[in-house]
């Protein structure tokens, strides 16, 4: 009984991670249409960067946040590229950041290398019902929680919000009204390159990262974002820590083996189911 | 006639090059030409079936498994090399079945976690070699005659290269590729014109999968050894650049694509590996190579190299006339 | 009377085919203009086009003021509430122009759903959200495109008489384009007619409606075709 309340925190710690990878896909997909294979790369770029000012002496706290500033701005310049350009269609602009998650691969190697990298969050062990975890996982919950509750209060009661939620509701309408559908793009893209930076330095303690890390990270937070169709932010909460448990519960049940497998197969399963559903959408890559 | 012209320079090509290259060299003609055979699948794929891959290198390590599997076990090399594209092909058919009603980033995360998936399974395969590889695998033998040196893979991956091409270039040609072509721009359209777009779309799909398991099979006796690591995300990615980079739907597009690709890596990894450079240099450079061709050519070449050239010479043309 | 919308001489071409050849249309202060023509006539290019929403080839547009666009469709943003489409209508005023209050009083009937979903109201709802979300940009001149389609023709009564109020009480000039010829001719004091890309006819909208041409390709047993 207590291995399971243990997994369930440590997967509802994980699944934390991945829902805020998800939250910053959704951010830039509701307003551009396009699905950002960069995202990943937002998130090993702020926790390398954090990695480096706390081995310089940076405070935990200041570090983190030039690791997420890091992200934000990272954001912003895959976005000029990918939608910066006039009539980039969206499956261009996935191309373009799929270049550009490769670009970034050039760039961590330089600045730190190829080997893994980590650094200590928060110490100890903590108790909860009789299961011991590692604190840490508790404090990405504690802030993950509040980060998705700013984010509905951002998109509903703050005027920049309510735009990108306008662009991403009606575009030919924001255009009416005198929205610049173009900057909020690159907003959107700041906004989900902050994310994926936070989702990284706050899981990096527990899950150490390396250049090529993105690609698990994008996976897991394109399989929690799809299940709200890619525009929900709540349900990619939900798909994240579901995910998160999942992985764990098989990974504590079976072994440590096939806990990929579980996420990847629920992925498509709710893929194929949705597009069972809804008949299959006609969307070109290209 | 006149068609038979680019056919007959490629066999040209590929039969005279190979002895004229220096030892050295051999090795990225080989891992060109299976490169550019697994791209012309990718390119059929994308251009004639609108669908994107990022898990085409699944389809190179079933292959390379699969021939390496069986000759391991003692199965004839050739025999094992044949039965890579089948094997490549079966596995497209069942995941294609259900993977393809999925369409754009769906179908490319889709096959991006298969290859995952897939990579997973293997490290855990102890009947695989597991993570640390599948070794042992004999060279390839054809009627007694062993491959041995690096030429006889210049022509065994040619030779695979070869057929693709003109595989690739019947099924452009036949009706059924007018209407796969039909249905890459407008599904309405094509299933107005009462085309079988999901058949075919299947069929492409397990085509393209037994191109990449052919080269596949010839990597695995050309290496002698395969472990899951020897295809990464990445490798899909580059398959992807080169098919984007040559341009779609044309059949000297992937050649082209990965020609200049694998050249360009191969000339930035000499430079790399100079004494002086620092360790990581030819990684990095790779890296950059693959990202801002495939970024600079999607934005400001969209079509690809070869249509590229092509709408030039025609302009060039037009224009002196 | 001076002028709060011209164009000279406006040309748009899409793809090769020419969607607007040459018109020449003015607006006055205060004045109510009808802009009547068939499907693909090219109305709806000259309402992108006085937008901003699209580049003229050749040719001028010149507002004198703020020119806001009650879309054709209505265009809502459908998951947000009546009040944030409001809101949104203000934007270009920047922080202190977005106060929905004014709106409310000028427009009673929205006061009661400003907290709806605009996506879940019915069609005569959404066009009065259409209304004050142009109204939000204080303009000096509104472009309502398309008012009357689809609505039961209560509600196009009340529409009517909103859009007359605000004209009449407020000076606003109104640039309004139908299909419904009959009702347009009705309201405004000028009409143009546009037939493909060109201004065949234009002059006082009881002229036209008298105007046999007029009658019998736009009012003479037209029935309104509804999408």
């Amino acid at each position: 009984m207590s291995d399971l309340i243990g997994y369930l925190v440590t997967g509802l710690g994980i699944g934390a991670g991945f829902a805020l990878v998800a939250s910053g896909l959704v951010a830039i997909y509701r307003v551009t249409r396009v699905v950002n294979f960069a995202q990943g790369a937002f998130a090993v770029l702020a926790a390398m960067l954090t990695a480096s000012l706390l081995g310089a002496g940076v405070p935990h706290g200041l570090a983190e946040l030039g690791g997420v500033t890091l992200g934000a701005l990272t954001g912003l310049l895959v976005g000029a590229v990918a939608v910066g350009r006039p009539g980039t269609s969206p499956g261009t602009s996935l191309i373009v950041t799929l270049g550009l998650g490769v670009l970034a691969y050039a760039v961590e190697i330089v600045i730190w290398g190829d080997q893994p990298r980590s650094y200590p969050g928060v110490p100890g062990v903590a108790e909860l019902a009789g299961a011991r975890l590692q604190a840490h996982y508790l404090l990405i919950i504690a802030v993950t929680v509040p980060v998705f509750a700013l984010m509905a209060w951002f998109f509903t009661r703050t005027d920049p919000g309510r735009a990108l939620s306008a662009c991403a509701s009606n575009r030919y309408a924001a255009q009416v009204v005198g929205i610049d559908v173009r900057r909020m793009g690159l907003l959107a893209f700041t906004l989900g390159g902050a994310l994926g930076g936070l989702a990284g330095v706050l899981t990096t303690p527990v899950q150490q990262v390396t250049f090529d890390s993105d690609v698990a990270l994008i996976v897991n937070g394109f399989a929690a974002a799809v299940l709200g169709g890619l525009t929900r932010p709540v349900v990619a909460l939900a798909g994240g820590l579901l995910l998160g448990v999942a992985q764990t519960l098989a990974a504590g049940y079976g072994g440590g083996a096939y806990q990929v497998e579980v996420a990847l197969v629920l992925m498509l399963t709710v893929m194929i189911v949705q597009a069972a559903r809804t008949g299959p959408v006609a969307e070109t890559a290209r | 006639m006149r068609r038979w012209i680019p056919a007959g320079l490629l066999i040209a090509v590929l039969a005279l090059l190979p002895p004229l290259l220096p030892e050295r060299h051999l090795a990225t003609f080989v891992l060109l030409a299976l490169a550019a055979t697994v791209t012309v699948g990718v390119s059929l794929l994308m251009g004639y079936a609108g669908q994107v891959s990022l898990g085409q290198a699944s389809f190179y390590a079933i292959g390379a498994y699969a021939a390496g599997l069986l000759a391991v076990h003692g199965v004839p090399p050739l025999l094992g090399l044949l039965a890579a594209p089948v094997i490549a092909a079966v596995a497209a058919t069942l995941l294609g079945a259900p993977l393809l009603r999925l369409r754009g980033h769906h179908l490319a995360f889709a096959t991006l976690a298969v290859q995952l998936i897939l990579l997973s399974l293997l490290a855990q395969a102890d009947w695989a070699g597991g993570a640390i590889g599948l070794q042992g695998i004999p060279r390839l033998s054809i009627g007694g005659f062993e491959l041995r040196a690096d030429l006889g893979y210049a022509y065994a991956a040619g030779s695979v290269l070869l057929i693709a091409v003109l595989i690739a270039r019947n099924v452009i040609e036949s009706r059924a590729g007018r209407g796969m072509r039909a249905a890459a721009t407008s599904e309405t359209a094509a299933a107005a014109s009462g085309v079988a777009i999901g058949g075919y779309r299947l069929a492409v799909f397990a085509l393209s999968a037994a191109f990449a398991g052919l080269a596949g099979g010839v990597y695995a006796f050309y290496l002698g050894y395969l472990a899951p690591g020897s295809f990464p995300v990445l490798l899909s990615i580059e398959f992807v650049v080169m098919a984007v980079v040559g341009g779609l739907g044309t059949i000297a597009g992937p050649l082209v694509g990965a020609g200049v690709i694998v050249l360009l890596v191969q000339l930035l990894n000499t430079l790399g590996t100079q004494p002086g450079m620092p360790g990581y240099a030819p990684a990095v450079l790779s890296y950059a190579v693959y990202a801002v061709i495939l970024v600079v050519c999607v934005l400001y070449l969209p079509k690809g190299l070869v249509p590229a050239a092509r709408s030039a010479a025609g302009k060039l043309r037009r224009g002196s006339a | 009377m001076t002028a709060v919308v011209e164009t000279r001489d406006l040309t748009v071409r899409y793809a090769g085919a020419t969607a607007l050849d040459g018109v020449d249309l003015t607006v006055h202060d205060h004045e109510m203009v009808a802009l009547i023509g068939a499907n693909g006539a090219g109305k709806s290019t000259l309402v992108k086009a006085l937008s901003g929403l699209l580049r003229p080839d050749s040719g001028t547009i010149t507002v004198d003021g703020r020119l806001a666009q009650v879309p054709e469709g209505r265009e809502m943003f459908g998951d947000l509430t009546v009040d944030d489409n409001l809101r949104l209508g203000g934007w270009r005023n920047g922080r202190g122009g977005r106060d929905t209050t004014a709106i409310y009083d000028l427009l009673p009937d929205l006061a009661g759903i400003r907290t709806r979903r605009a996506g879940a109201l019915s069609g005569g709802q959404q066009q009065m959200v259409a209304i004050g979300r142009a109204l939000m940009a204080r303009p000096d001149v509104l472009v309502v495109d398309e008012l009357s389609l689809g609505l039961a023709p209560l509600i196009v009564t009340t529409l009517v008489g909103h859009l007359r109020a605000l004209n009449t009480g407020r000076g606003l000039a109104v640039l309004l384009i139908e299909q419904n010829a009959r009702l347009a001719l009705d309201l405004c004091d000028r009409a143009y007619v546009l037939e493909a890309g060109r201004i065949a006819l234009h002059g006082r909208a009881a002229d036209l409606a008298r105007d046999p041409r007029v009658a019998a390709a736009y009012l003479g047993g037209h029935i309104e075709v509804t999408r």
